[in-house]
């Protein structure tokens, strides 16, 4: 420990006179952090462990019963004299042996004070559970006698042959899942299906019980007792957990951290394992029970338990193979005595770090797990509020209470009355004040770009869609795509037998008529008239069926473009009267029309539009300028082109009882823009892109308010 | 051995609440504010008027029927301090007319609202000359009737023994035995006197007492452990040795200066020791320290009184550390000794601080000017002094037992208390011991005119003024009070003044043997007297004939104190009981309130704007010594709070060691 403390202490009468010791069943063990020599005091009875320096090991371990403490101190001071500490040091070391409930007093011990201490603890764990509401532990019972059962076991497989082993499964299993890749890919898309959720947590429980088990045989296995396992709800979830913590007294830092990895290791070993069953079975329980075993074996033991960002076993290893205890929480403290130095000016505050690498790593460390954390919480937090609205809502107001509103607190607090900033506290509290004044005129005040994005078309100003006056059958498209055709020009030809037909029929029943005529003009004159009009009526069937078949010669009705998409695959085609084979783009401006959501076109009519442009998909970085932006002030259903829908590849959502994809599911606002003529993009009517509409600034808060509304509108309807 | 109940007493104390922190200690100071409201004075005054009422019809009442309502009233007392109202009233009614007849004074109604704000646990705010020892007797009457222990607790000993002295007929008919102990007597008259119902005593003496009847206890003062050892048939020795009754009741008086100013000074008690490793270590400090220059080698932080080395410094130490024994020649043990012998040498200057009387350093207390016999500094400073004056080194003696009046006062069952100015203080009197504040208006209008401060640039042209206003003032035939902040202060003054020929009277440490004399004397027509701010406290300065007529007292305060309460305090000292009477405070931008919280940029420019006349430049020196005294009264009080969150962490942390002190 650092010796801060004063040599003499005006509370050294209370403690020169005891006689104190450490409890006999304390067991110290030396050991080694970043090449300092440490003793770890461990009390096997109740887990507690403390950490000294040499130098006040030499004191501690003077201390008998049978010398009082001022005795003991006086002969450190003639045996050495540089390494006493300090009457004040000595104080905090015995209180703080006390606190851990590592020393022996021969003194009646003030029983009062104890009782209070066990009552404040148990509050304060009550409390901390409660905080920490998402990783509830129940212990459930001791698994110790049953590991010492299996130790012999245990001593066999951790080691050599164990590892060779391992290593020979995992990679054959690798061999397997390589071949079988896009198998693997593609039954994963099914993992979150709902039927499959039970299998999954089942085999998340059966991982995860063998995954703890394995670092308790690890841990046993090099002398650590473990007494502790439960049930840990994560987020509400129970699985499985044990209490390593035994193996921090492991003098080796490679033994500690295999008891971290173990669960790793066991867990990728079962996936193996999994993996065997899961190629050799077919379709069936077992092999998609097999497939999940080997899906969270593998995928969630990368994803959280290898992160060492996250407080699981990723942390405990690199914390070992750091050599750096207490990362987490050393990093914290480290960030904040970098901002109680760097920005409050404050000079006794100590970094946790004892070498430069330490307060690198700690910074690194810190900062990253910092943003980490938030983004993890906030993804789960998402994730809850979107599957379960209420449970989300809890969830939400917990969060906010113990991360925001309990630190904030704390914060202020501290900013208040730790007697650390005593000297600076009109700085730190400046500062502070400044920071946060800061970030408010950055979010609320500052205006900040304002802009969204609507997908849209190109469209010529002027355009014809070419549709088919008669159903029939495509025989051949005339004239290619894209090329200029005069009007009248023929574009496609179709045939339709079933026309032929009725023309065949409706000649036959002229001749019919004609020679009913003739009949009646030579037997009965009175009949002429019914069968005039019969004629009238077939003549003018006929002409329309040859009108008809006049029309499957489609014609481009004005000059143009002849655009054709579907060229290639519309002989042979049935189409029925009217359908869209083909637009005749004439000469002209080019519009583009954005297809705008209704939450989002409420600021269109509000603010004033500045500048609006025009991004066509496959054009790269090049913006095209639009002016003439106009809003067409009302609802719309359908869709400009099926290209900006769902059915198409596009982001607008339609409607599925619709079958031409251009019913939108929810109306929405047009607006059309002149597209004005830029060097190197081509025109071409139809082509899909976005149209960014940049609003007057706004501040960032109300922006993301603004989003945030939008997203609840969308996602709960509120 | 005593009674069960008796011998339970001796050793309890009131575990006192922790104190609170957070959204507690946000509700516990919206709880005083509530216990403090301007309502609860008004419901005293009309209990008092029905207490007056009650007084006026046992006027005529017989010697015999008056003991009759007396004895009524007594066994309500001693089931429960709780007492119904009518009980309350007719108790107190009873003592008034005992007063009356005894000392031939009916209690005016504000003395009355004060002893009920007394008994119902309030700190009464109350101006000197208001008859507080009255006050304190009637409540001391009801206390004394509980036969619970019940200290009144005064500054001196010579205020106990007098009021004990004179009220001993009144409390004998009132049915209640009172007695003093003073520092002189021995045990057995302490504890003799210990056993009366009420106790006149000074605060020092009675937590001397109690330190030492726990050190006599030993590890069984807690009275179960006690019962249990007498069942066992082993009942602990050392018992016959106690003085006290133990603790229950106190009634503090100038409960400002016991509770607050003098409170984190710890209580010692201590035997003769030895460590030779610290007097010959400071010895060499000293001579080191000789070799170490300010500003290159070391830098001095005014504001809160510390040394601080620099690189500069710390190797040239390094180079000097083979003077020191072993021992201290790790690197941070020589910076502790050698930072501690420049403090010594820095911020404790002779006649300041302390004087050298026969070969030995004796400690001043700079508010007073009091020398301080038997009290040290803490272990190494003392001898750093002692190092640097070339005197002997005593060897720190060795501590048996250590107690703050804070944390003492603490365990008090019943604690009330009276003062001239508590207002300032009313955060710290409920957050720390539970007193809620209640200020008791005058007998009669108090028509005294504080002035506004005069303000300078520098300390010279300061002390100039104010000897110019005493001058024309006492010419005039008004007495002037000029209080000091330091001793240094009043002899510099005392000597301005006897260079210009103004007759006057010098208060100080140096004489304090004169005290009462000169304090007596001070309301003479045309008389000037240099006090130290609490020299003389608790004596009233009478007026002589005609003096009234010519304006009272006037009191300057030649410099204004970390706190606004002991201005107040000095300001007091005029205008008393109707008086009349004026006040001014001289306030100089070179003062060391001002130095030590205002920045030395802002200083300059101040005096500056001073010299340039400006306007508002007065406004601005006048802004900055509010400020000043503000930060110094927050930092006091977070400090003195901090003792005792330390002191209870302390406690905390050594149960291990058993209850040591308490």
């Amino acid at each position: 420990m650092a010796r801060t403390g004063k040599t003499f202490s005006e509370s050294w009468h209370r403690v020169a006179q005891l006689r104190v010791g450490l409890r006999p069943n304390v067991r110290v063990r030396k050991q080694f952090f970043r090449g300092r020599q440490w003793y770890v005091l461990h009390d096997p009875f109740n887990n507690e462990f403390f950490r000294l320096r040499p130098e006040a090991y030499f004191f501690i371990s003077r201390l008998r019963p049978d010398r009082t403490v001022e005795q003991v101190w006086h002969e450190c001071m003639e045996k050495a004299p540089d390494d006493v500490p300090g009457q004040e040091d000595v104080i905090g070391l015995l209180a703080q042996l006390h606190f851990a409930n590592l020393l022996y007093s021969r003194a009646a011990t003030d029983s009062d004070k104890l009782f209070e201490r066990y009552k404040k603890r148990k509050q304060r764990e009550l409390q901390s559970k409660l905080m920490s509401i998402m990783f509830i532990r129940i212990p459930l019972f001791d698994p110790d006698r049953f590991l010492k059962k299996i130790m012999p076991l245990a001593e066999m497989l951790v080691g050599p042959v164990g590892a060779v082993l391992w290593l020979m499964v995992v990679l054959t299993a690798a061999k397997l899942v390589f071949d079988r890749f896009d198998e693997a890919v593609n039954q994963a898309q099914g993992v979150l299906a709902p039927g499959n959720l039970f299998w999954l947590y089942a085999a998340l429980v059966f991982v995860k019980t063998l995954h703890e088990f394995g670092h308790a045989v690890v841990c046993r296995r090099y002398g650590g007792e473990v007494h502790t396992m439960g049930v840990m709800f994560l987020i509400f979830t129970p699985l499985p957990f044990v209490d390593a913590t035994s193996s921090w007294a492991f003098r080796s830092h490679w033994h500690r951290t295999l008891v971290g990895a173990a669960g790793m290791l066991v867990e990728i070993f079962v996936a193996s394992l999994a993996v065997f069953v899961w190629a050799k079975s077919g379709q069936g329980t077992v092999h998609s029970l097999a497939y999940n075993v080997m899906f969270i074996a593998s995928v969630s033991t990368v994803l959280f338990n290898a992160n060492p960002l996250l407080r699981f076993d990723g942390y405990y290893i690199l914390s070992d193979l750091l050599d750096i205890p207490n990362l987490s929480s050393r990093s914290m403290n480290h960030l904040r005595h970098l901002a109680e130095t760097r920005l409050f000016g404050c000079k006794d505050s100590t970094s946790p770090a004892e070498t430069r690498r330490e307060a690198v790593w700690f910074t690194v460390f810190g900062i990253l797990s910092g943003i980490y954390r938030v983004v993890v919480f906030s993804g789960i937090l998402l994730f809850v509020a979107d599957k379960f609205l209420l449970a989300g809502l809890v969830m939400v107001v917990v969060c906010l209470i113990s991360w925001v509103i309990v630190p904030l607190g704390r914060f202020l607090d501290y900013l208040g009355t730790s007697p650390k900033l005593a000297r600076t506290r009109a700085r730190a509290v400046a500062v502070s004040a400044g920071l946060a004044l800061g970030t408010v005129l950055l979010l609320a005040v500052i205006p900040f770009p304002n802009r969204f994005r609507a997908p849209g078309i190109m469209e010529a100003e002027n355009y014809l869609v070419v549709v088919n006056d008669g159903p029939g059958y495509v025989r051949e498209v005339l004239v290619p795509s894209n090329t200029w055709v005069a009007a009248g020009t023929p574009l496609a030809r179709m045939t339709n037998h079933e026309l032929d037909l009725e023309i065949e029929a409706a000649r036959a029943q002229l001749d019919e008529v004609t020679a009913m005529e003739t009949k009646a003009r030579s037997r009965a004159i009175a009949d002429l008239e019914p069968i005039f009009k019969r004629r009238e009526t077939i003549v003018q069937t006929l002409d329309e069926l040859r009108a008809e078949k006049q029309a499957l010669v489609v014609r481009a009705k004005k000059s143009g473009v002849w655009v054709c998409p579907r060229g290639g695959e519309l002989p042979g085609a049935w189409l029925p009267r009217g359908t869209e084979i083909g637009e005749i783009v004439g000469d002209g401006d080019f519009r583009f029309s954005a297809v705008v959501a209704q939450d989002e076109a409420a600021d269109l009519f509000v603010d004033t539009i500045r500048k609006a442009e025009v991004r066509i998909f496959g054009q790269g970085g090049d913006d095209i300028a639009v002016d003439a932006l106009e809003i067409i002030p009302y609802q719309q259903e359908r869709l400009p082109s099926a290209a900006l829908g769902w059915f198409a590849g596009g982001e607008v959502a339609v409607s599925t009882s619709d079958g031409s994809g251009l019913k939108a599911a929810e109306p929405f606002f047009l607006i059309h823009g002149k597209l004005t003529p830029a060097d190197g993009v081509l025109f071409v009517h139809g082509r899909s892109g976005k149209m960014r509409l940049t609003l007057p600034p706004k501040p960032l808060l109300f922006q993301l308010w603004h989003a945030f509304r939008q997203l609840l509108q969308r996602r709960y309807r509120i | 051995m005593d009674l069960p109940a008796v011998d339970y007493r001796k050793s309890r104390i009131e575990e006192p609440e922790e104190l609170f922190k957070g959204l507690d200690s946000v509700t516990n100071s919206l709880i005083g504010r509530w216990r403090r409201r301007p309502s609860v004075l008004a419901e005293l005054t009309a209990k008092a008027a029905l207490v007056k009422e009650e007084a006026a019809s046992l006027r005529l009442a017989s010697a015999r029927r008056l003991k009759e309502a007396r004895e009524a009233c007594r066994p309500w007392f001693r089931k429960s301090l709780d007492v119904p109202d009518d009980v309350l009233v007719r108790a107190l009614a009873v003592a008034e007319e005992y007063s009356y007849r005894n000392l031939a004074i009916r209690p005016h109604l504000v003395q009355t609202v004060g002893a009920l704000a007394l008994f119902g646990g309030y700190l009464a705010e109350m101006a000197t000359g208001e008859g507080k020892s009255l006050t304190a007797a009637l409540a001391a009457v009801l206390f004394g009737w509980s036969g619970r222990p019940c200290h009144i607790v005064t500054v001196n000993d010579y205020l106990a023994n007098r009021d004990a002295v004179e009220m001993r007929d009144f409390f004998h008919d009132c049915a209640v035995s009172a007695g003093c102990v003073t520092a002189a007597m021995d045990p057995a008259a302490r504890r003799e006197n210990y056993a009366y119902d009420v106790v006149y005593t000074t605060s020092k003496e009675l937590l001397a007492d109690f330190l030492r009847d726990r050190i006599l206890m030993g590890r069984f003062s807690h009275p179960a452990r006690r019962a249990l050892l007498g069942l066992a048939g082993r009942p602990p020795g050392g018992f016959g040795r106690l003085v006290m009754r133990g603790i229950h009741t106190a009634v503090v008086d100038e409960a400002d200066s016991v509770l607050i100013d003098e409170a984190v000074t710890p209580l010692i008690i201590s035997r003769p020791g030895e460590n030779r490793p610290l007097v010959d270590a400071c010895r060499a400090a000293c001579r080191i320290a000789g070799h170490l220059a300010a500003g290159s080698d070391y830098r001095i932080d005014l504001k809160y009184r510390e040394i601080e080395l620099t690189e500069a410094g710390r190797r040239r130490l390094r180079r000097l550390a083979d003077d020191l024994p072993d021992f201290w020649r790790a690197y941070a043990r020589r910076s502790e000794l050698v930072e501690q012998a420049l403090t010594a040498r820095e911020f404790y200057h002779r006649g300041k601080q302390y004087v050298v009387r026969d070969g030995k350093v004796v400690i001043v207390d700079e508010f007073t000017g009091r020398l301080m016999e038997n009290r040290t500094w803490s272990q190494g400073l003392h001898q750093a002094v002692e190092a640097k004056e070339g005197v002997d080194l005593t060897a720190p003696s060795e501590t048996l037992a250590r107690l703050s009046f804070q944390r003492f006062f603490r365990f008090f069952t019943r604690l009330c208390g009276m003062t001239g100015t508590a207002h300032e203080a009313r955060g710290e009197f409920w957050d720390i011991y539970g007193l809620p504040v209640l200020r008791i208006p005058t007998n009669r209008p108090c028509v005294r005119q504080v002035e506004e401060d005069r303000v300078f640039a520098t300390a010279e042209e300061k002390f100039a003024a104010i000897a110019a206003d005493v001058k024309e003032i006492s010419a005039a035939g008004r007495p002037v009070l000029v209080g000091t902040r330091s001793v240094a202060a009043s002899e510099r003054l005392s000597a301005l003044l006897r260079e210009q020929g103004i007759e006057h009277e010098l208060l100080n440490a140096v004489n304090h043997a004169e005290e009462a004399r000169i304090v007596a004397e001070a309301g003479g027509r045309g008389r000037v007297t240099i006090a130290t701010n609490m020299a003389g406290r608790g004596t009233d300065i009478k007026l002589a004939l005609g003096v009234p007529d010519l304006g009272g007292l006037h009191v300057i305060a030649s410099e204004r104190h970390e706190s606004g309460r002991i201005d107040r305090q000095l300001f007091g000292r005029c205008a008393r009981q109707g008086d009349p009477g004026s006040a001014r405070a001289y306030i100089s931008v070179e003062d060391e309130l001002i130095r030590r919280f205002v920045p030395g940029i802002v200083r300059e420019k101040l005096a500056a704007a001073l010299a340039g006349e400006k306007k508002s430049a007065a406004s601005l020196v006048r802004h900055a010594m509010s400020f000043s005294q503000g930060a110094a009264q927050r930092l006091a009080f977070r400090q003195r709070r901090s003792v005792l969150k330390m002191d209870t962490w302390l406690d905390d942390a050594l149960s291990f060691a058993g209850r040591s002190e308490v």
